[in-house]
């Protein structure tokens, strides 16, 4: 007789993890009312801090291959002269983009994507992105200021991505933007009324920054 | 799990008349499953698209806490592996229950690796953008692939005696780096946190 032992142990592996692998697929970033398995805990609720995205979006499918939406997302890049970052978020058919050269030039963007994937998106002082999802990118323009930058994003996962702090720090108006590639560099400007200068940089796992001596958390920006 | 009374003391699996399996098979079995698995976990890792997010252990403030714990508390007992196979391998003075330990932290270890492992795959992916973080992606799927050759090995009989603790010292020293480059790196940069 051989000993079966060794067999069930990989087979009780190989079901947990089809199990959990299961439930993360089910549950998207939905709350997870399921309970969890056996041995890593009772309870799964869904992380309460950084990493989802917060937004009240139903769930995010796996990336679909059809249908009218594109599958949420975001994208990071550079502009093709490297000068500036730029960084994309797309939820429910609605995009939000954020052009970041990290000392003084910067500007949000809204818009909605168009069923062929493409998409322009305006933002303050007639800035302008005109691009279009292809595959796992996003190409196209930015036009800020008289200047038109050609750009590249490509998904970007968690911690990589697009966050914003806005709050009142010793009584002037912070608002900052960070773009985290996917290498982990970051390309943020900070506004303190209105005056933007390079931003400190984040913790891109938790969020937290350090402004004028005060604790702030950027959070992942959704449109 | 009957012992066989008639056992050699130093013989993890009990030795056993051959079963006719040819030589040949019986290592070539447990070496293309552990092939499997671990290009297996790469290729998922690789081609899945990285969901950056998977649901998280309530009490936790992130999947990266939950998971470095989870990873520690595999370690720990991997620690416990180590000295029981000692103690099964008469090198340290142990209990008569020292197997029962060993087989019975080895189950726990590997199923507290598991949901680290899926979640990893899932929401991370197989990375290559940093040494550490391509260390850690090789290391991690070849830990579930010799893991699960050791699995397989056990159940085969007549092994060289060498050859499981040396398959098992592999299978701890890929698990020690997949946590040196993973929990360790994660409670450095980001504090012991919960």
């Amino acid at each position: 007789m051989k000993r079966s032992g060794p067999l069930l142990t990989l087979l009780a592996g190989l079901l947990l993890g089809l199990f959990l692998l299961t439930l993360n697929a089910t549950t998207g970033t939905r709350p997870a009312s399921a309970s969890g398995g056996d041995s890593p805990g009772t309870k799964v609720s869904p992380s309460p801090t950084p990493s989802p995205p917060s937004s009240p979006t139903t769930s995010t499918p796996p990336p679909a291959p059809s249908g009218s939406p594109p599958p949420d997302a975001d994208y990071a890049g550079r502009t093709d002269d490297d000068s500036s970052a730029v960084a994309v978020s797309l939820r429910d058919g609605k995009a939000i983009a954020y052009f970041c050269d990290g000392r003084d030039k910067e500007s949000w963007l809204k818009g909605d994507v168009e069923d062929d994937d493409s998409m322009k998106l305006t933002g303050g002082n007639g800035g302008v992105l005109n691009g279009t999802l292809k595959d796992t990118r996003i190409r196209g323009t930015v036009e800020i200021g008289d200047q038109e930058y050609g750009f590249s994003a490509a998904k970007a996962v968690k911690p990589s991505g697009l966050y914003r702090a806005t709050e009142t720090v010793r009584d002037a108006e912070v608002d900052g933007g960070w773009i985290v590639l996917q290498d982990g560099r970051q390309v943020g400007i900070l506004k303190r009324d209105g005056k933007p200068s390079p931003a400190p940089e984040i913790d891109p796992r938790t969020g937290a920054v350090t402004i004028d001596g005060e604790r702030l958390t950027a959070r992942p920006v959704n449109p | 799990m009957t012992v066989d009374p008639n056992a050699a003391t130093q013989d993890f699996p009990s030795p056993r008349p051959a079963h006719g399996s040819p030589r040949a098979v019986r290592y070539l079995a447990p070496a293309l499953v552990a092939c499997a698995v671990a290009v297996g976990l790469g290729v998922y890792g690789k081609v899945h698209d990285p969901e950056g997010t998977a649901f998280n252990l309530a009490g936790f403030s992130s999947t990266g806490a939950v998971k470095s714990w989870l990873a520690t508390a595999a370690f720990g007992f991997a620690l416990v592996q180590l000295v029981s196979a000692l103690m099964v391998y008469g090198r340290l003075p142990g209990p008569s229950w020292a197997g029962v330990l060993h087989r019975w932290s080895g189950r726990v270890a590997f199923l507290v690796a598991v949901p680290v492992a899926v979640h990893c795959l899932y929401a991370l992916g197989y990375q290559t953008y940093e040494p550490r973080v391509l260390l850690h992606s090789l290391l991690g799927c070849f830990f579930f692939g010799v893991f699960s050759a050791k699995m397989l090995l056990l159940r085969t009989e007549r092994l060289p005696g060498w050859l499981l603790p040396l398959v098992g010292g592999v299978v701890f020293a890929a698990l020690t780096v997949v946590w040196l480059t993973s929990a360790l790196w994660f409670f450095r940069t980001f504090g012991v946190t919960t």
